[in-house]
């Protein structure tokens, strides 16, 4: 329910009502008042500043100063005499003015920024999946074919440079069972549920030929740093080589504060339960399509295909950064925004991710505002209004309101995020985009 | 309505509703035209010979892959004589996240309402309809706002937002300074709007509406909803004696609905800080398809003095074309913008 504004006092509430009552032209009416008003009302939760309640008088003057010094302010330069003692000069002009300007010439400026204009189609521009690369591949499908001077070949084209590569500590997490009120699972899993697709964020020369030296230094660069911080499992370099830095069987510090669900299982803290694949690339906010090359499409490709093969993922667990990342501190979703909008699912073989309804929303109870939407742009997350349909069946379900419910769920969430990071105190921080 | 494309008013209300979309156009608040169309869709078989009759016939369509969609007023015919229910791309007063092309068809709607001329919509002034959250709940209407502006200025429209109880303000409530209650009895939902010399001081919305009458009365009945829609649209009078059981059945739940509109009004008065002081009595309006049957308004104020209501009302009336009412008040609104 909104409570949306606090009003004035009332004395110059009647003379614009007065005022109000004289203008005959319904649109003039509501355009007067709509500028008087938004002259002297407050939003909820904010006090009256002290000047207008000391100088009632003058308050009176500034509904008629303000619109008045607005339709002047082309002309600032020659009346800035004028303008220096606008208040007193605005109150006396203004009295005058009174006798002989119409009222319907004041024009009130209440809108915020007008919305940007869009470039890009809106929702429905991903192609629909069919049904052959919703498949999990098989075993059959991809395997390795020989390692050779430390890189692994696969049957499917997919070569992974090894070189650069760094033990961690070791994989070992308990998913949540989605239908048991999230209790532990009761075994230890050592296998990754899924992978979380990331961009590096790093820095990025324009790729041409004449600045190959720069994007070898670039990527070499990257890599470094990566291997450092294990920030990923795989860096996808812009040239579309494979680089594991951290082994399948380890950790890497990727996700950070982060959740996610599959029809059985929810997970917190995606580090230990997904590999982490980073592009080398820049996110775009919005309707801005992150630039990746063709080649670094390409090799997201065959690493998905050999990785879900190998660990029978189903396309649902294959997810962006931007749909997992949460912020406990504040209960909201999109700490990081890295692929928010146009990832390429069907160019990896994946259905349309977005549309999943988002985990951390219908399970976990966080939220989401008006600065996530833009990053995602205008290809809305379906995934989103699923998850606010969700919440509201399971209330609805539960006899109680959407607000307790959320409550309820934000509340359950703190517990396991606390019990996780006293099980793992020395867990190093999301060192990822 | 016949707009003429070559005479592009400089402003356009759009009531953007779950069962409806209402577009009201033109230079004033006196001289305007209006439009609406079923917001709902039937998808058919395709074939080639409905294709080309559809076509004859100008029957708004799309075809995708092996389907034929008809969409708008028409939807509703096919429905019928297909035994099937419309299915609709908003519910409960915001986009239907089960319907995946709500937002590509709701445009094409939206597109025919305006007519298919683009250039005219340059810096044409749209202000558009948005639902305030159901009372009690914490829904997000964030997401369904967000999607609509960002389509809408795709279309070529400089766009603002009104809540929907606000645009009955506007609407009908000009003589009292735009002070007053508005409430639109809609398909999803029923808004309402306490507004102060144009100020909305107190909005929200409650989730019974005609959709929730014609589905219950649809499972108690065994008819379709779309059926019950129609009967109640053509001849339903509250008060009147109920000739069949369908009748019957939808003046109880209208009588719920009342109930719950007048109880979630109640709570949310009495609820409320920081009312303004309001010197003298306010009129209440009512509006939307929902409130159109015979008898309806004097059951509302039936229930409503017996709940003994804590603002005092000076009058309760029906607003003068209820169908537009929404769509006149976002007019209204747009051309208070320029």
């Amino acid at each position: 329910m909104g409570v949306d504004a606090q009003l004035p006092r009332e004395h110059s509430l009647e003379r614009i009502a007065s005022r109000a009552g004289q203008i005959t032209d319904p649109v003039a009416r509501l355009r007067f008042l709509q500028g008087a008003m938004s002259e002297v009302a407050e939003p909820a939760g904010h006090a009256l500043p002290s000047r207008t309640v000391t100088w009632p008088f003058l308050a009176w003057f500034r509904v008629w100063a303000r619109p008045l010094r607005r339709r002047l302010q082309p002309h600032a330069r020659r009346l800035e005499p004028l303008l220096r003692h606008r208040t007193a000069w605005a109150g006396a002009l203004a009295l005058g003015l009174l006798l002989i300007v119409p009222s319907q010439t004041m024009v009130p400026s209440n809108t915020g920024a007008p919305a940007a204009r869009l470039a890009t189609p809106a929702a429905g521009s991903v192609k629909p999946p069919t049904p052959a690369t919703a498949r999990i591949p098989s075993p059959s499908d991809v395997w390795l074919v020989e390692t050779r001077d430390g890189i692994e070949i696969y049957s499917n084209g997919l070569q992974i440079e090894t070189r650069e590569t760094e033990a961690n500590t070791p994989r070992r997490y308990r998913p949540y069972r989605l239908r048991s009120d999230l209790a532990l699972a009761a075994d230890e899993r050592t296998r990754p549920a899924g992978v979380v697709y990331h961009t590096t964020e790093s820095h990025l020369a324009a790729f041409a030929p004449e600045n190959n030296r720069q994007l070898v230094r670039a990527g070499a660069g990257l890599l470094s740093w990566v291997r450092q911080n294990r920030s990923y499992h795989y860096v996808i370099d812009r040239f579309g080589r494979i680089w594991r830095v951290v082994p399948e069987s380890d950790v890497a510090h990727h996700a950070g504060n982060s959740t996610w669900a599959d029809a059985d299982w929810a997970y917190l803290n995606l580090n230990h339960s997904f590999l982490g694949v980073a592009f080398e690339a820049q996110t775009n906010a919005g309707d801005q399509t992150t630039a990746v090359t063709p080649a670094q499409v390409h090799a997201a490709r065959v690493l998905t295909e050999m990785l879900r093969a190998k660990y029978r993922w189903v396309a649902g667990n294959c997810v962006t950064h931007a749909q997992v990342s949460v912020n406990p501190s504040n209960m909201m979703v999109g700490y990081h925004t890295d692929w928010a909008s146009h990832f390429p699912f069907a160019e990896l073989g994946l259905d349309d991710n977005y549309a999943l309804p988002l985990a951390s929303l219908s399970v976990f109870g966080f939220r989401y505002d008006a600065a996530f939407l833009q990053r995602t742009g205008a290809a809305r997350w379906q995934g989103l209004a699923r998850a606010d349909r969700q919440l509201w069946e399971e209330a609805q379900r539960q006899r109680t309101t959407v607000a307790a419910l959320r409550s309820r769920l934000q509340e359950r969430y703190k517990r396991l995020y606390a019990a996780l990071k006293s099980a793992s105190p020395h867990e190093e921080k999301n060192n990822g985009s | 309505m016949a707009h003429s494309e070559t005479n592009a008013a400089p402003a356009v209300g759009l009531d953007i509703g779950t069962s409806r979309l209402v577009l009201a156009r033109g230079a004033s608040a006196q001289d305007y035209d209006t439009a609406s169309q079923l917001n709902a869709f039937v998808t058919i078989p395709y074939a080639r010979l409905t294709e080309n009759v559809l076509k004859k016939e100008s029957v708004p369509h799309t075809v995708q892959g092996g389907h034929i969609v008809v969409h708008g007023s028409e939807s509703e015919r096919f429905a019928d004589l297909l035994n099937v229910e419309t299915r609709r791309p908003m519910t409960r007063g915001v986009l239907n996240p089960s319907e995946p092309d709500s937002l590509a068809l709701m445009r094409q709607m939206i597109a025919s309402l305006v007519g298919a001329n683009s250039r005219l919509r340059d810096q044409q002034r749209l202000c558009f309809s948005i639902p305030a959250a159901p009372l009690g709940t914490d829904d997000n209407v964030t997401y369904h706002e967000a999607t609509l502006r960002e389509m809408l200025v795709d279309m070529g429209f400089e766009v603002k937002a009104v809540n929907e109880g606000l645009a009955v303000v506007y609407a009908e409530l000009e003589s009292t300074n735009y002070t007053g209650i508005g409430i639109s009895c809609g398909g999803g939902l029923c808004n309402v709007c306490l507004a102060y010399l144009s100020v909305p001081v107190l909005s929200f919305s409650i989730d019974k509406a005609g959709d929730y009458i014609d589905q219950r009365a649809a499972s108690v009945t065994g008819e379709l909803a779309n059926r019950v829609r129609l009967q109640k649209e053509d001849s339903f009078h509250l008060n009147g004696a109920s000739p069949n059981k369908i009748h019957q059945v939808l003046g109880v739940h209208y009588d719920e609905m009342i109930q719950a509109l007048v109880q979630g009004l109640k709570e949310a008065f009495l609820g409320a800080r920081s009312m303004p002081k309001l010197g003298r009595p306010i009129p209440l309006v009512l509006s939307g398809g929902t409130a159109m049957p015979r008898g309806f308004r004097e059951r509302f104020e039936k229930h409503l003095r017996a709940a003994e209501f804590p603002i005092p009302l000076a009058e309760i009336r029906m607003a003068e074309n209820p169908m537009t009412t929404t769509a006149k008040g976002c007019l209204v609104a747009a051309l208070a913008e320029l």
